[in-house]
């Protein structure tokens, strides 16, 4: 699964720590989810597209699109 | 925009759980220890006893078990399906290895087998999974 993380963490001059304070989980899993070697959970979905204030479909998006 | 409080808040937890752990394991292999050794050596085999001891290990074998499940609870989402993927890699080469193992002695390789051998067998498959998995989704 593609996503835009880095791009809109970036735009708002957060680091990966940051965000991972900010959702409860380690800097190693925003990590991860940047380079889309770790898929988040739905929940975990949901927080980031409610932190960043946007849906969830323009966070991510599969891999074929 | 950094909640420091939050990241705290998920190692601290982590650190308390890992901690809770390393006591209830330490307490069961030294309850395992008694209940195998204590026999012959601190109760000449009074059976009474050795139910006793029996029962102390069941016991603290499943604080143990709790233990391990609160640890997983404590961890972030990805730690803890890095740790449900080693557990199910670990189930599938124990059992491979301990069925390999088992005929050994009917294939006349060796003269007798050790179950407790199967404890390392785990141990290390667990521990090697984990690495992996970690290594392989952290790595650049």
């Amino acid at each position: 699964m593609k996503n835009r993380l880095k791009v809109l963490r970036a735009d708002r001059d957060w680091t990966q720590a940051d965000l991972a304070d900010q959702l409860q989980v380690t800097r190693q899993t925003i990590n991860a989810i940047e380079k889309g070697k770790y898929d988040p959970s739905l929940p975990l979905a949901f927080k980031l597209a409610a932190l960043f204030g946007m849906p969830i479909e323009a966070l991510f998006s599969p891999d074929g699109e | 925009m950094t909640d420091e409080r939050t990241q705290t808040s998920l190692q601290a937890g982590l650190k308390k759980s890992t901690f809770t752990l390393f006591l209830a394991t330490g307490a069961w292999v030294g309850s395992t220890a008694i209940m195998s050794f204590g026999p012959s050596t601190l109760w000449s085999y009074d059976a009474s006893t050795t139910y006793l001891a029996i029962a102390a290990n069941l016991i603290i074998g499943l604080v143990m078990l709790y233990s391990f499940f609160k640890h997983l609870s404590a961890m972030d989402e990805m730690q803890r399906q890095t740790h449900l993927e080693a557990i199910a890699l670990t189930l599938g080469i124990t059992m491979v290895l301990t069925v390999i193992y088992g005929a050994l002695p009917q294939a006349r390789v060796l003269e007798n087998v050790q179950p407790t051998n199967v404890l390392f067998v785990i141990g290390f498959s667990y521990i090697l999974s984990v690495i992996t998995l970690w290594l392989r989704r952290t790595r650049a």
